[in-house]
């Protein structure tokens, strides 16, 4: 669906983009995450046509971006980072106003919009001005008015940044069945549990780069099972009798062994996981707790940019 | 019906200024009308006047306070246009829409001169008091309207284009008053200083380079317009051809900057 290649962005001299690549398949949802300023926002800009590329090529659903303005922003549906709404329209009015900017049938118009505020919860108060609308609630209705023309890719610039907890979740609900009917979805944000639970793949993006994780991929696959996993164990007493038992099984790797915790990784699946268990038990270790836990989205950005998101 | 168009009127209606402008407007065309009446009577005899004594001064008064009170007008409707699309960060959902360049531009210039236009016919009436006293025909009243509104259209125009070139409004409006400044007060200080070099008798001595800064002057505009049919030729005519041409320049620039404006969005 997105097809980017070198592609190169420069603002007055200075590369906000350099030689960034990325493909984005039919279907997917893709988030996009790096430090503030490494050229998300601008790389959306150029997918939403709002930009032009300085170099590259930017093919969307096989169509090159800056030559086919009007069929590309068809089947786009853009949500900058900073919501942009009509504060003294009303709801059903600023919805109306858009389907007519996007040629939205004349008999499907009015199902559209009922569809819209359905989709936003909205349907109790479409005579409402916008302004009366809490931030929760604004970015329910600009989502609702950028699927009024039934867009195939989303472009969300930081769609969560200001929503509170619940909406988030909402939110992240949205997209997900949205995805489910077959929408692709480039998201970036800086919420990284968020796109960590709705996304498929995730790139990284730095100083207007592809960046690489600590294994050295620059997209980090978040559907597929990992190879290595990690586990916590939590002992009553000492961790010193359960790290000897451990460290006796091939392919093991003590992360760390501190109080009554220990940290290991394991390289196999649930059985290698089970034979693990019983090895620790056999040891004479009273176990309190034994989790899995993977490695998060979050530590895996640490490890890319060497310091927790800002 | 351009959405765009329907948008801006619907809003434009809904503020406070879209009654209360007309209101002062008119309400001070009024009292130019009455100090008009008043100072043309105020002469001598009124048994002495002619119907023609108080109707031209009350329509010329009327008419060039009506293009005065529009030129301070017109910059608040265009140059705002477009910078408040950037202030509130709407103008990214315009240029991601199915809306051309063109269509958002019609849509702004479209709202700003139908207001402008408002204002007009409902001074008609006031402007047409004159007729009950004599001296002024429709076609005065005719050159007045249509001088006017090319000179307003035009203002429009570029007020529209600085609202593309700034990102505030208070930028845009400042730019486009101080344009209106150096089209009407500017001009006519430079076609003084050129004059008092030139010291040849009568109007059709003087050459077109000397005469040429008054074609961008709205006042001269009106002033030829009320010339009659057949020396419309060539003053008002150039300068119809002039507030044109600037019509015309400042559209292609300001869609040529809504194209690339994505950065600003």
């Amino acid at each position: 669906m997105i097809e980017v290649d070198q592609l190169v962005k420069t603002y007055n001299g200075t590369p906000a983009l350099h030689g960034f690549h990325l493909s984005v398949a039919q279907g997917e949802l893709f988030g996009l995450v790096g430090p503030n300023g490494a050229g998300k926002t601008t790389l959306i800009k150029i997918l939403a046509t709002l930009l032009e590329p300085s170099a590259g090529t930017v093919r969307i659903a096989g169509m090159e971006v800056g030559h086919n303005r009007a069929a590309v922003k068809q089947i786009v549906g853009y949500m900058p980072d900073q919501p942009g709404l009509y504060q003294d329209m009303r709801l059903r009015e600023f919805l109306q106003f858009f389907a007519d900017a996007f040629h939205v049938n004349r008999e499907r118009q009015k199902a559209a919009i009922d569809r819209a505020l359905e989709r936003a919860e909205l349907q109790d108060r479409q005579d409402a001005y916008v302004e009366e609308l809490s931030f929760g609630l604004k970015q329910r209705l600009l989502l609702a008015k950028t699927l009024l023309h039934g867009p195939k890719l989303l472009l969300l610039d930081e769609p969560a940044t200001g929503l509170d907890p619940i909406a988030r979740l909402d939110l992240r609900r949205q997209l997900k069945e949205l995805n489910a009917n077959g929408v692709t979805i480039l998201i970036s944000s800086h919420i990284l549990a968020d796109l960590e639970d709705i996304c498929t793949r995730v790139a990284l993006i730095s100083a207007g780069e592809n960046a690489a994780g600590a294994d050295g991929h620059e997209v980090i696959e978040l559907a597929q099972p990992v190879s290595a996993r990690v586990y916590e164990v939590e002992v009553a007493g000492p961790t010193d009798a359960a790290k000897a038992a451990a460290q006796s099984i091939p392919g093991i790797n003590v992360i760390s062994a501190e109080g009554s915790l220990l940290v290991i990784e394991l390289r196999g699946g649930k059985a290698e996981a089970a034979a693990l268990l019983r090895r620790l038990v056999n040891s004479g270790a009273e176990i309190v707790r034994f989790d899995y836990r993977s490695a998060s989205l979050e530590e895996r950005y640490q490890k890319a940019f060497g310091r927790p998101n800002a | 019906m351009n959405p765009m168009v329907r948008k801006e009127l619907n809003l434009r209606m809904r503020e406070r200024r879209g009654w209360v402008l007309p209101s002062l407007y008119l309400l001070t065309l009024g009292a130019v009308s009455a100090l008009a009446y008043y100072i043309s009577t105020d002469r001598g005899s009124y048994s002495e006047l002619q119907g023609a004594d108080i109707g031209v001064p009350m329509f010329l008064c009327v008419a060039y306070a009506q293009l005065s009170l529009l030129l301070l007008l017109a910059p608040i409707f265009s140059a705002g246009s477009l910078t408040i699309e950037k202030e509130q960060k709407t103008l990214a959902g315009l240029l991601t829409s199915l809306l051309t360049p063109f269509q958002i531009w019609w849509g702004k210039f479209a709202a700003s001169l139908l207001f402008v236009m408002l204002l007009i016919v409902s001074g008609l009436p006031v402007l047409s008091i004159a007729f009950a006293f004599g001296g002024v025909g429709l076609w005065e009243v005719a050159m007045a309207t249509v001088s006017t509104v090319v000179v307003l259209a035009a203002v429009s125009a570029i007020g529209l284009y600085w609202s593309s070139v700034f990102r505030r409004t208070v930028h845009a409006t400042s730019v486009t008053y101080a344009t209106v400044i150096a089209m009407t007060i500017v001009t006519f200080v430079v076609f003084i200083i050129a004059m008092s070099v030139h010291r040849g008798p009568g109007w059709d001595n003087i050459s077109f380079g000397m005469k040429s800064p008054l074609y961008f002057n709205p006042i001269f505009f009106l002033t030829m317009g009320f010339a009659s049919p057949r020396h419309l030729y060539p003053e008002w005519l150039r300068c119809l051809g002039v507030f044109g041409l600037l019509t015309l320049l400042a559209i292609g620039l300001t869609l040529w900057n809504l194209r690339k404006s994505g950065e600003t969005a």
